[in-house]
C-alpha cells in the first residue's frame, strides 16, 4: 500500500510505502531532517508537523501536549498510515547552508582552462567529406587511386595516406552507394594519415574517445572531434578491483598464469565497454563513430591494457617493458570502437610514474610554466611533480586508494549519494551532510573524507593518532564500539540510501592517516631531493577524483596538503582524463606529451631512509613536526 | 701549538624529572632523584653541563619471576617477599631507586586484583626510603586497572609509572595527573612514534617535566645499535631544541641483558665463553655502559654486580673532562 506525502513548504510530493517514517519519506524528498538519536524519539531534533491526513505515532518524546495539540510530532517516531501534508520547519532543518557557510573561501572549485591555448586544434582523428569523379572507360582509375588523390586535394596535404584492408574491403560498395561522395575518417598522425572508415557522405561527425584507467576507477569522455566539445562523460570502478586494491596485488594475479593476464585485460576492457555502451545508447550512436581513443593510465594499469606481462615493474630494480608504447588498431585490444581507430596510450617515466600523470602535467601545462608549480595526483598510487619550464622531477608514493573510496567501509566514488562535505558539532556530535546530487547518503567520496577527518579531530572524536575516543564527553550514541571495530555514525540507517547506518570506523581513519602521510611525506621527500623549501612553491595544483570541491582548509589541517596560503592552491579535478582529451584534440599536444615523457626525472622514493622517515613523521594529524603547520592552532 | 678544542654550543637542555617526594613535598621519602637536566651530549662536560648523573633502578617483582640461575644465585631467598627483596637491593646492593614490576597482575598468569598489587606497592613504600618506579604486567588493559590503581595508594610520592603507549596511554596518564605522578612513555624503537606520543600525553595536560622516554632497547648483541642510533637522535633533537624530545630516557636494561643467550648458555655448553656467571654481569655492564653513552639516564638493572660496576663507570664518567 502506497500513499502521498506531501512536504511544506516545499510542496514536495513523494510517494512512499506505508508505515514508512516521515523522516525517511523527507529524505526521499530530498529534504533532510536533524536527527541526533539515530530515530529513537529521545533527541526531540526531527519535530514535524501533520498539516493533514492520519499518522501513526508510536513515541512522543519530550513534546508537550499543547505541541501534540498543534499536530506536532517526532519525524522519526510517526509513520505514514495515509496521504499527508506535512510541515517541515526551519530548525529541524538539516540545511546545505550550515555546512557551507563555513569556511566557504576554502572550497576549491574544479578550474577549468582553455587546454588548446598553446596548441591548436588538430583532432588525432577526423572526418572528411571527399567527391570524386565517377569513373568511366576512359577515366579508369582504381576506387582507391580515385579517393586517395581526392583526401590530398581536399585536405592539401602531402603526407602519405594508408588504408588497411579490412577498409579497403567496404571501399566499392561505400563509394556507389554514396555515389561517389563519402565520409572518409581518418587517423591524423604527424607523419602520415590512415583510412579508418569510409561510408557513403553524412553529416555525423567523427567522435574520440578521452580516457583514465585508474587502478581504482575508470572514467571515459566523449568527445566530438569537430568542434572538440566534451558531449558526455561516465565513470565506473575498474573491474580489476576483484582482484586486489593496488597497483602490486593486480601484478601478483596477472603473472599466476597465462590466463589471469588475459582475465586482467579482459577485466578492464569490459570496464570501458560497458561505460562507451552506456554512453553510446545515451547519445544515440554507434561504436564505429568512435574514430579513436587517447588512454591515460599509470605504467601497470597500461601494461594490463594492452596485455603485456607486468611482472618486472614489481621485481627490483621494477623496470617496465617500455615507456613509449605505439599507437595500435582497437581490434587488437577489443575496445568497443571502430576497429582500425588507433588507441593512442601515454607515455610513462618509470614504472611508478606513468602515462596519467604525464597527461596530467600536460593538462596543468607545467612545462610551459615560469613559477615553479607542484602537482599533486591524489589516486591510488599518488603521484607527484615539481618543476616548471627548465626541469620537472616526479616522484610516486603509493597513498592508497583511500581518496577514492577504496579500503574504507563505505567509501565511494564522487557520484550521487556520496557524502562530499561533513560538519560535527563538538559538543553534541550532531551531524550535518552535504551529499552529490542531494540524495540520501549510502557512503562518502574523497572530498569528504577529508573534511571527516578534520571535523571528527575537532570534536575530539580522535586524537591526533587516529584512535577513537570512547570516553567522549557528549556520551553520543553515534560514536560506538563494534566487535571489530570502533564507528562513528555519520547517518542513521533511516536517513540513508541504504538500510544500514553509514560510519566510519577506526580502522578507515588510521587507513585515511596513511593515505594523507605517504602523500605529505613524498612532498617532502621530492623537495628534500631538490634541496627546496616549501615557501619557495609558488603554485599547487591537485588532481584527482575528489567530488566536485576539494576543502584546501580541512586539507591543510589534516597534513595532507603543506600549510602555504589558501590562494596558491588550485583544484584541477581528473587531470588525467584532461590530458587525454587535450591529446584528443591535438596532435602537437600529443607530441608534447612524448617530450615530457623523455624529460621528466624521475626520483625513486624506495632508495634511503629519506621518504620512510618522512612517512613516520606524517601518521600524525597533522604531523609530528607540529612546527610545519603554523596556521593551524588547537 | 696548543689545539683549541671545537665546542658545538646547544639551545635547550633535557627537562628534569624529579621522581619521589620528602614529607615537605608531600610523601614520605627519605631522598628524591633527579635525572635529565643536561646540556650536552653524554658526559662532555667541557661542552655542556651534565647537571644530574644517571641512576640505577634495581629491578622487584610482586610475585617469583622466572629470572636465569645466576640471577636466582642473589635474589631467591627473597622472591617470596617483595619487601624484603626491595630492603636488599637498597641495604645490600645501595639502589638509587627501585622499579617494581607487577608481573603478578598478568591475566594468564596469578591474574592478581590491583587492590592487591597497590598493597604490595604500599608496603614497599613503608619498608624502605628510596623512591620508586612501578609499572605493570604488559597487559594493557589490565594495567590501565593496576597502575590507577597505584596512583592513587601512591598519592604524594611522585612515582615513575608506567608504561603508556601510542596505543595505551589515556588512563595511566589521566591516574599521573590526578595523583600528581610522572609517566614512562613507550615506543618502540622510533624516533617519530616517540615525539607523537609525547604530544598526546602533554595536550591530556601532563607537564613535559613529568614524562620519561623508554625508547624500547635491545640488549648488547640484540640491536643495541638500533637503540643507540635512536636515542642518539632523541638527544640530539632535545639538545636542538624540540621539546617534544626532550625528556630524560630510561631502559630496560635487566631485561634486554639477561634474556640474551650468552647471558645463560653454560660453560659446559659453550666451553670457548668462559663461566656464565661472569659473562651474565658482563652482558649486562656492557649493555648498561653502552646506554649511558647514548644518553640513558635511569638504568632498569638485575645483577647486583653489574649494578656495582655500573656504578663505578658512572662514577669514572662524571668527572669532568672540561
Amino acid at each position: 500500500m502506497k500513499y502521498n506525502v506531501t512536504f511544506m513548504p516545499d510542496n514536495q510530493v513523494v510517494e512512499v510505502e506505508k508505515g514508512t517514517s516521515l523522516i525517511k519519506a523527507a529524505s526521499q524528498a530530498g529534504i533532510f531532517i536533524k536527527s541526533s538519536c539515530g530515530g529513537k524519539g529521545t533527541c526531540g531534533a526531527c519535530k514535524v508537523v501533520v498539516l493533514e491526513g492520519e499518522a501513526q505515532t508510536d513515541r512522543t518524546g519530550n513534546l508537550t501536549p499543547e505541541q501534540l495539540s498543534r499536530g506536532v510530532r517526532l519525524g522519526c517516531r510517526t509513520f505514514v498510515e495515509d496521504n499527508l501534508t506535512v510541515e517541515v520547519p526551519p530548525e529541524s532543518r538539516l540545511q546545505d547552508h550550515q555546512v557551507l557557510l563555513e569556511n566557504n573561501s576554502s572550497l576549491l572549485r574544479e578550474s577549468s582552462k582553455d587546454l588548446l591555448s598553446h596548441y591548436g586544434f588538430h583532432p588525432l582523428a577526423r572526418k572528411v567529406q571527399v567527391s570524386c569523379s565517377e569513373p568511366s572507360l576512359t577515366d579508369n582509375a582504381s576506387d582507391w587511386a580515385r579517393l586517395s588523390l581526392e583526401i590530398k586535394r581536399t585536405l592539401q596535404s602531402e603526407k602519405p595516406i594508408k588504408i588497411p584492408l579490412s577498409v579497403m574491403q567496404t571501399l566499392p560498395e561505400a563509394l556507389r552507394k554514396g555515389n561517389w561522395n563519402l565520409s572518409v575518417t581518418l587517423s591524423d598522425l604527424e607523419s602520415e594519415y590512415t583510412v579508418i572508415r569510409v561510408e557513403p557522405a553524412n553529416s555525423k561527425p567523427a567522435f574520440g574517445l578521452a580516457i583514465d584507467i585508474g587502478t581504482t576507477t575508470v572514467v571515459v569522455y566523449l568527445v566530438n572531434l569537430d568542434n572538440g566539445e566534451v558531449i558526455d562523460k561516465q565513470g565506473a570502478y575498474n573491474k580489476q578491483a576483484h582482484f586486489g586494491d593496488d597497483v602490486i596485488s593486480r601484478i601478483v594475479y596477472a603473472v599466476e598464469s597465462e590466463e589471469s593476464l588475459k582475465e586482467m585485460q579482459n577485466a578492464v576492457v569490459e570496464s570501458l565497454n560497458a561505460l562507451i555502451g552506456d554512453i553510446l545508447k545515451r547519445q544515440n550512436l554507434e561504436s564505429s563513430d568512435l574514430a579513436t581513443a587517447v588512454i591515460s593510465a599509470n605504467t601497470t594499469m597500461a601494461q594490463l591494457f594492452l596485455g603485456i606481462d607486468p611482472r618486472y615493474i614489481r621485481l627490483e630494480p621494477y623496470i617496465p617493458t617500455a615507456n613509449w608504447i605505439p599507437s595500435v588498431p582497437a581490434k587488437e585490444i577489443g575496445l568497443n570502437i571502430l576497429p582500425e581507430g588507433l588507441i593512442h596510450t601515454f607515455p610513462s617515466v618509470a614504472s611508478y610514474v606513468g602515462g596519467d600523470i604525464v597527461s596530467g602535467t600536460l593538462a596543468t601545462d607545467i612545462a610551459n610554466s615560469e613559477e615553479i608549480v607542484l602537482f599533486i595526483d591524489i589516486g591510488t598510487n599518488g603521484e607527484i611533480v615539481l618543476g616548471n619550464q627548465d626541469w620537472l622531477v616526479s616522484c610516486a608514493c603509493s597513498a592508497g586508494p583511500c581518496f577514492e573510496g577504496g579500503g574504507i567501509l563505505f567509501g565511494m566514488r564522487a557520484m550521487p549519494g556520496a557524502i562530499e562535505r561533513v560538519v560535527i558539532d563538538p559538543e553534541t556530535l550532531d551531524v550535518s551532510l552535504k551529499v552529490i546530487g542531494r540524495v540520501p547518503p549510502v557512503g562518502i567520496c574523497g572530498s569528504g573524507l577529508v573534511d571527516c577527518l578534520a571535523k571528527l579531530r575537532e570534536a575530539g572524536v580522535i586524537d591526533r593518532a587516529g584512535n577513537f575516543q570512547m570516553g567522549h564527553p557528549s556520551q553520543s550514541d553515534r560514536l560506538r564500539a563494534t566487535d571489530e571495530d570502533k564507528e562513528f555514525v555519520l547517518s542513521w540507517a533511516h536517513q540513508s540510501g541504504g538500510d544500514k547506518d553509514v560510519v566510519i570506523t577506526e580502522n578507515d581513519v588510521k587507513n585515511l592517516i596513511r593515505a594523507k602521510g605517504a602523500i605529505y611525506a613524498g612532498i617532502r621527500s621530492l623537495l628534500q631531493t631538490v634541496a627546496m623549501e616549501m615557501e619557495m612553491i609558488d603554485r599547487i595544483i591537485i588532481g584527482g577524483g575528489f567530488g566536485n570541491y576539494l576543502n584546501v582548509h580541512e586539507s591543510v589541517r589534516i597534513g595532507l596538503l603543506p600549510d602555504l596560503p589558501h590562494d596558491k592552491f588550485e583544484f584541477f579535478g581528473n587531470s588525467s582524463v584532461k590530458g587525454a582529451h587535450l591529446a584528443l584534440l591535438s596532435r602537437k599536444a600529443w607530441k608534447e606529451a612524448e617530450e615530457l615523457g623523455r624529460k621528466m626525472t624521475y626520483i625513486e622514493l624506495s632508495i634511503g631512509n629519506t621518504f620512510m622517515d618522512e612517512f613516520v613523521s606524517a601518521l600524525f594529524l597533522p604531523h609530528t613536526d607540529l612546527t610545519l603547520f603554523p596556521s593551524i592552532k588547537e | 701549538m696548543a689545539v683549541a678544542l671545537i665546542k658545538e654550543r646547544y639551545q635547550n637542555s633535557v627537562s628534569e624529572l624529579t621522581i619521589g617526594a620528602t614529607p615537605e613535598e608531600g610523601g614520605t621519602r627519605t631522598s628524591v632523584i633527579k635525572v635529565g637536566g643536561d646540556g650536552t651530549l653524554p658526559f662532555l662536560h667541557f661542552e655542556g653541563e651534565m647537571k644530574n648523573r644517571p641512576v640505577i633502578a634495581m629491578e622487584v617483582t610482586d610475585v617469583p619471576p622466572v629470572w636465569s640461575e645466576t640471577l636466582n644465585s642473589y635474589y631467591k631467598d627473597v622472591y617470596n617477599d617483595p619487601v624484603a627483596w626491595a630492603k636488599k637491593c637498597v641495604e645490600e646492593y645501595k639502589a638509587d631507586l627501585l622499579y617494581v614490576k607487577l608481573i603478578g597482575a598478568n591475566p594468564e598468569g596469578e591474574n592478581r586484583s590491583p587492590e592487591e598489587c597497590a598493597k604490595v606497592v604500599k608496603d614497599i613504600l613503608g619498608a624502605v626510603g628510596v623512591p620508586l618506579i612501578v609499572s605493570g604486567c604488559e597487559d594493557p588493559e589490565k594495567d590501565n586497572e593496576v597502575i590507577a590503581a597505584v596512583a592513587e595508594a601512591g598519592a604524594g610520592e611522585n612515582l615513575l609509572i608506567g608504561v603508556v603507549e601510542q596505543d595505551n596511554y589515556k588512563s595511566i596518564t589521566a591516574a599521573a595527573m590526578v595523583h600528581r605522578h610522572s609517566v614512562i612513555a613507550r615506543s618502540p624503537l622510533d624516533i617519530n612514534i616517540c615525539k607523537q606520543l609525547n604530544i598526546l600525553i602533554s595536550e591530556m595536560g601532563l607537564p613535559l617535566d613529568r614524562i620519561a622516554i623508554d625508547p624500547m632497547i635491545g640488549g648488547l648483541g640484540y640491536g643495541i645499535e638500533y637503540a643507540y642510533s635512536i636515542m642518539e637522535r632523541a638527544r640530539l633533537g632535545a639538545l636542538a631544541n624540540d621539546k617534544m624530545l626532550s625528556m630524560p630516557m630510561i631502559c630496560t636494561v635487566g631485561y634486554e641483558a639477561n634474556r640474551a643467550k650468552e647471558a645463560n648458555a653454560s660453560e659446559e655448553e659453550f666451553p670457548g665463553w668462559g663461566d656464565v656467571k661472569e659473562r651474565a654481569i658482563l652482558w649486562e655492564t656492557m649493555t648498561a655502559t653502552a646506554l649511558l653513552q647514548a644518553g640513558a639516564s635511569i638504568l632498569l638493572m638485575r645483577n647486583p654486580d653489574a649494578v656495582r660496576l655500573v656504578k663505578e663507570n658512572i662514577d669514572d664518567m662524571m668527572v669532568s673532562n672540561e
